[in-house]
C-alpha cells in the first residue's frame, strides 16, 4: 500500500488552466468588467419637480473620463456608496466629454438616497450598457421623437445629438406629454431647442391647469395636426409602456414600419451586464439586448407591454 | 454620510414592553460582538435592558409583546403619541404570538387554573396592531438580531431595509438542509417569511411559522401538501394558530 | 484527453493525498429519509473515508461551490467626504469530487453563461479557474432524465473522470494538472480487455434511463403555448417556495443589494441566488411586478430552461438531473409539466380540425 502521508498541494493545481478552452475575451472585451465604477463627484443639482432633480456628474479620474463614452439612448448604473445601484438612463449629450447629466425621479431607494445627496457628494457610477438608437442609419430622413412624461430624460441624449448633428436630419420634430403643465420637464430649454437645434416642439398635457395656455388631451391627439411622410421617417418613442402601445400602433397605421421605429424600455437591472436575468423581458435582455429596441422586436417579445 | 454630504443623527429610542417574555429584547443585548455599534447609532432613551436612564423624549418605539390588559392599551397608546415611528417587534407584538394559545379558552377557567381564586384582569392576547397604528413590523420568536440591527440601521440611514417576501425554503435550502417533510414532518416553512436563516429547520426542528406568512403564498396549495402528509384540517390549524401568525389563513377549508 | 486504468485502492491514495492538502468537497451521506433512503449533499471533505463513492444523487447541485449563494461583490469603506471601493475575488483552489455527468455539463453551461459574452464575470472565473473537478458516471435513477437533454455524457469541463469498470476506474485525464498529480501513482494503459468494458459501462447506461422527455423543438413549443392554461394548472400547485431554482445546477439568476455596515464606515454589495418563483422577482421600483402570478413565474423558469436566453444562444440550460422535481413539495416535474403542455398543445390541434371520418 502507498505511503499516505503523499499530498497534492493546492499550488500544483493552480499552474494550469482550467479546462482546454478558455474563452477568448480578447474578441469581445477589452478587460474584465468587475463591480468597480468610475468615481464622479455631483458638481450641480437642478430642481426640476418636486419629484425630479437633473444631476451634473463628472468623473473625478480624467484618465477615466476620457475613458467613458457613450452613444444616446444607452444607461449606466448609478451608485450611490451604501444605499445600492440603480440603471439611470443617460440624459446628456454623447460630445459632452466633461460632464454626464442623469434625470433622475424619486422611485426607490437609491434614488431617493440620491435626492438627498448635496452639491460636492461622490458617487459612482458603471457602464455606458445596452444598445442605443441608430442616429447614423437616421441620416438623411424626418424624424419623429415623442416622449412621455420622464420619457424626456432619455429623449435628450438624440436631441443632442440631433443638435449636433443638425444638417444630417430633415424635418425634427418633438411631440412631448405630461399629465400636468407643471410636470413638463425641461421647459427652460424648449426655445433653446425649437431655435438653435430647430426642432419642431409640440407639448400637450392631460390635466391643464388654469395658467396653461397650450393644447390638452392625449398625446396621440397631436397627430392630428401635421403629416407624416411614413417613407422617410424615423420615430423615437419614450414613455411608459401604455403610451408607446398606442404611439406605436398609431404609427404603424400610418404606415412607418416597425423597425424604424424605436422604444425604450425600462425593468429593474441589477448587474447589468447581462447575467442576473432580472431585468428579461421574455427571452430578452433588456440591459444587452435593449433598453433601445426596434418595435419589431417589442412586438415578438413576451411580456413587453 | 458625509461623501453624500448630508448629516445622520442618531435616532432617539425606546423601548417598551408589553405581555411577553422580554427575550426580543434581551436578544438585542446579546450578540456582545456587534453590540457596541448598535448602541452608538442609537440615543437610547428608555430600555430597561440596556440603561438604566429614563426618558420619555424618543422618536423611535420598539414595541414587544401582545396586549392583555386595558392599562397596557392605555400605556401603548400614550407611546405612540410620543413617538414619530413605531416598530412592533417580536411574534407577540405583530400576531398575539404564544400568548393568544390562551384566546379560545374560557376567561374564567384560564384565571382559575393559574391563579386560582386571585382575581385579575386579563383579556384576549390582542396585537399591537389592532390598537395603534404600526410602521414597522419585525416578526420572529425572539426576532433576529440581525434583522434589527439592519432595520434600526435603515432607520438611520433613511434606507429602509424591507423583510424578505419569500418563504424560508430558499434559506433552509442554501444551508444545505435535508428538507424535514423528507424526514416525515410537517414544516411551516415553505408558507412562512424567511429572514431567520431557517435556523429551526437547520436544528431539525420543524418551523412553526413566528415569521407569519410570507407575500402572497400559496396557501390552497399548502394545505393540500400536508393533508397528503397525513395531517388533519384541525391539527393543521392548530400548528398555525402556535404564533398566531397565519389567522388570516384559519377559516381556509383547504 | 489521455486514457489510463487505475485500480480502486489506488484511485483512494490519490483522492487522499488530494483531500488531505486542499480545500475539499464531494458526496457524503448527510441524513436518512424517513424511507430509509440515505440523503446526500456535496460538503467539505477531509478524509478519503468522508466522501460516499458509490452516492446515488446529492439534493443540492455543487453549483453553489462556483457561484455561492451569497457572494461579496465589492466592499466601499467610507472616510472625510469621501470612498474607496474595494473589489476581491482572489479565491483558494478547490477540489470537487464525484460530480455526475450532468453536473458537470451543469458547470460547462454555467461557463457560457458567466464567461461568453462581453462581459465575463470574474467571479465566477476566478472560483473556476481554481476548481479541480472529478467526475464520476453512474447508473441513472429511475427519474434522471439526462438522456433526453444529451446530457449523459461529458467530454470536457473536467480534471479527471473515472468510468467504473468493477474493480478498477477507467480515466478520462483531461488536464495537465491532473495527469501531473496522478504521476506519483500507478496508472496502466487501458487493455483491449479494458476499453470493451468501458464501451460496455456505456452502453449499460444508456439503456437504464427509465424517464425521457420529448424535447425536440421544444423551444418553438413554448413561445406557441405562452398563453396555455396549462401554466396557470402548474402555477396553481407551485407553492412560490424557491426550492426547485436553490438545488438546480443551472439557475443562476440572482440579485444584487448592498447593506451598511453595522458602523456606518462602510458598506457591502453582494450578489444573492435569487428564483424566478419568488413574488417579487420582476417587481420595479413603484412596486409593479411583471409577473405577479405562479403561473407567470413557473412559466418563466421552463421558459428559461427548455428554451434558452440570448445569453448563451438561446441553449437550453436544464441537464435533466430531476433535482427540482425531487425537491419540490408540490410535485411539480419538468417531465410531468412538459407532457401536459405537449399533451394540450396536440391535443387542441386535433380539436380545430376534426378528422374527415368525423366530418
Amino acid at each position: 500500500m502507498r505511503d499516505m502521508r503523499f499530498t497534492i498541494p493546492g499550488q500544483s493545481l493552480n499552474r494550469e488552466p482550467f479546462i482546454d478552452r478558455i474563452p477568448d475575451f480578447q474578441k469581445k472585451c477589452e478587460v474584465m468588467i468587475t463591480d468597480r465604477g468610475y468615481k464622479c463627484k455631483i458638481t450641480n443639482i437642478v430642481p426640476l419637480t418636486s419629484q425630479e432633480k437633473l444631476f451634473l456628474l463628472r468623473i473625478v479620474d480624467p484618465m477615466e473620463r476620457e475613458l467613458f463614452s457613450f452613444r444616446p439612448g444607452q444607461f449606466l448604473m448609478l451608485e450611490v456608496p451604501g444605499y445600492g445601484e440603480a440603471p439611470i438612463s443617460i440624459s446628456s449629450s454623447s460630445s459632452n466629454q466633461e460632464f454626464v447629466e442623469l434625470c433622475i425621479r424619486k422611485a426607490g431607494l437609491v434614488t431617493s438616497a440620491m435626492f438627498e445627496a448635496r452639491q460636492g457628494a461622490m458617487v459612482s457610477i458603471r457602464g455606458p450598457f445596452g444598445t442605443s438608437f441608430p442616429m447614423e442609419a437616421m441620416r438623411g430622413q424626418n424624424v419623429l421623437m415623442v416622449a412621455g412624461g420622464l420619457g424626456i430624460a432619455p429623449m435628450r441624449a438624440p436631441l443632442f445629438w440631433i443638435g449636433n448633428h443638425r444638417d444630417w436630419y430633415k424635418d425634427v420634430r418633438l411631440l412631448y406629454g405630461a399629465k400636468e403643465p407643471s410636470q413638463l420637464l425641461f421647459n427652460y430649454q424648449f426655445e433653446e431647442w425649437k431655435k438653435v437645434s430647430n426642432v419642431n416642439l409640440m407639448t400637450i398635457v392631460e390635466h391643464p391647469d388654469d395658467s396653461w395656455k397650450g393644447r390638452s388631451g392625449m398625446i396621440t391627439a397631436l397627430f392630428d395636426e401635421f403629416s407624416i411622410d411614413p417613407d422617410n421617417t424615423f420615430a423615437i418613442v419614450c414613455g411608459p409602456p401604455v403610451m408607446f402601445k398606442f404611439v406605436c400602433n398609431h404609427l404603424d397605421h400610418i404606415g412607418i414600419p416597425m423597425n424604424r421605429m424605436f422604444v425604450s424600455l425600462e425593468r429593474r437591472m441589477h448587474c447589468g451586464m447581462g447575467k442576473c436575468c432580472r431585468c428579461m423581458v421574455g427571452s430578452t435582455f433588456t440591459c444587452l439586448d435593449g433598453p433601445v429596441f426596434d418595435y419589431w422586436s417589442v412586438m415578438n417579445l413576451k411580456e413587453a407591454i | 454620510m458625509n461623501h453624500l454630504g448630508f448629516k445622520l443623527d442618531s435616532i432617539k429610542i425606546g423601548s417598551f414592553d408589553f405581555t411577553c417574555c422580554e427575550g426580543c429584547q434581551l436578544q438585542l443585548a446579546n450578540r456582545e460582538s456587534s453590540l457596541p455599534d448598535f448602541l452608538a447609532l442609537l440615543d437610547i432613551r428608555n430600555f430597561r435592558e440596556i440603561s438604566s436612564e429614563r426618558h420619555d423624549d424618543y422618536d423611535i418605539a420598539l414595541v414587544e409583546g401582545s396586549i392583555t390588559r386595558s392599562d397596557e392599551i392605555r400605556r401603548l397608546k400614550t407611546i405612540r403619541q410620543k413617538a414619530k415611528v413605531l416598530v412592533a417587534y417580536g411574534s407577540c407584538a405583530c400576531f398575539g404570538g404564544v400568548n393568544s394559545r390562551k384566546n379560545p379558552i374560557p376567561q374564567e377557567e384560564l384565571i382559575r387554573e393559574v391563579y386560582g381564586d386571585k382575581h385579575i384582569e386579563t383579556m384576549p392576547s390582542m396585537r399591537i396592531a389592532d390598537f395603534v397604528q404600526v410602521d414597522y413590523s419585525i416578526p420572529g420568536c425572539p426576532v433576529s438580531k440581525k434583522e434589527v440591527e439592519q432595520i434600526v440601521v435603515g432607520l438611520v440611514t433613511r434606507s429602509l431595509v424591507s423583510l424578505p417576501r419569500f418563504p424560508v425554503c430558499v434559506e433552509c435550502k442554501q444551508r444545505l438542509n435535508t428538507c424535514l417533510f423528507d424526514l416525515g414532518e410537517i414544516c411551516l416553512g415553505p408558507v412562512t417569511r424567511a429572514g431567520c436563516d431557517a435556523v429551526c429547520p437547520s436544528g431539525k426542528t420543524p418551523c412553526l411559522g413566528c415569521r407569519g406568512p410570507a407575500d402572497d403564498i400559496n396557501f390552497p396549495a399548502f394545505s393540500q401538501l400536508v393533508h397528503e402528509q397525513g395531517l388533519s384540517t384541525e391539527e393543521m390549524r392548530e400548528k398555525l394558530a402556535f404564533y398566531n401568525g397565519f389567522t388570516d389563513y384559519h377559516d381556509h377549508e383547504g | 484527453m489521455i486514457y489510463k486504468v487505475i485500480s480502486k485502492p489506488e484511485f483512494r491514495a490519490f483522492i487522499e493525498a488530494l483531500v488531505t492538502a486542499n480545500t475539499s468537497y464531494g458526496p457524503r451521506q448527510v441524513d436518512t429519509d424517513s424511507h430509509g433512503e440515505p440523503i446526500y449533499q456535496f460538503m467539505p471533505v477531509s478524509s478519503a473515508d468522508d466522501i460516499a463513492f458509490d452516492y446515488t444523487v446529492t439534493t443540492s447541485s455543487a453549483k453553489h461551490l462556483l457561484m455561492p449563494f451569497r457572494d461579496e461583490l465589492s466592499r466601499f469603506s467610507f472616510s472625510d467626504g469621501d470612498w474607496k471601493q474595494q473589489v476581491d475575488y482572489e479565491t483558494p483552489p478547490i477540489v470537487l469530487i464525484g460530480l455526475r455527468p450532468c453536473d458537470i455539463s451543469a458547470i460547462n453551461i454555467l461557463d457560457e453563461v458567466m464567461l461568453k459574452g462581453a462581459y465575463p464575470s470574474p467571479y465566477y472565473l476566478a472560483r473556476r479557474k481554481n476548481t479541480f473537478i472529478i467526475g464520476m458516471d453512474h447508473l441513472p435513477l429511475p427519474d434522471c432524465f439526462c438522456k433526453s437533454m444529451n446530457r449523459h455524457t461529458v467530454n470536457h469541463g473536467f480534471s479527471l473522470f473515472c468510468s467504473d469498470i468493477g474493480n478498477r476506474y477507467y480515466l478520462s485525464i483531461n488536464s495537465a494538472k491532473a495527469f501531473s498529480c496522478l504521476k506519483e501513482f500507478c496508472l496502466t494503459d487501458p487493455s483491449y480487455e479494458d476499453n470493451c468494458l468501458l464501451i460496455e459501462r456505456r452502453k449499460h447506461i444508456k439503456q437504464s434511463f427509465e424517464t425521457n422527455i420529448e424535447v425536440s423543438g421544444l423551444p418553438v413549443f413554448l413561445d406557441v403555448e405562452f398563453d396555455s392554461p396549462i401554466w396557470q394548472k402548474w402555477g396553481d400547485k407551485c407553492l412560490s417556495c424557491g426550492s426547485c431554482a436553490m438545488v438546480c445546477p443551472t439557475c443562476y439568476c440572482y440579485s444584487v443589494e448592498e447593506r451598511f455596515d453595522l458602523d456606518l464606515r462602510g458598506s457591502t454589495r453582494e450578489s444573492h441566488l435569487y428564483s424566478c418563483n419568488l413574488v417579487d422577482f420582476a417587481q420595479v421600483a413603484g412596486g409593479h411586478n411583471f409577473r405577479p402570478r405562479n403561473g407567470d413565474r413557473l412559466k418563466y423558469r421552463y421558459y428559461h430552461h427548455y428554451r434558452g436566453f440570448s445569453a448563451n444562444d438561446n441553449q437550453q440550460i436544464c441537464v435533466g438531473c430531476n433535482r427540482c422535481g425531487r425537491t419540490c413539495l408540490a410535485d411539480i416535474n419538468p417531465k410531468d409539466v412538459i407532457n401536459d403542455l405537449r399533451l394540450e398543445g396536440e391535443s387542441c390541434v386535433t380539436c380545430v380540425s376534426p378528422s374527415p371520418a368525423k366530418a
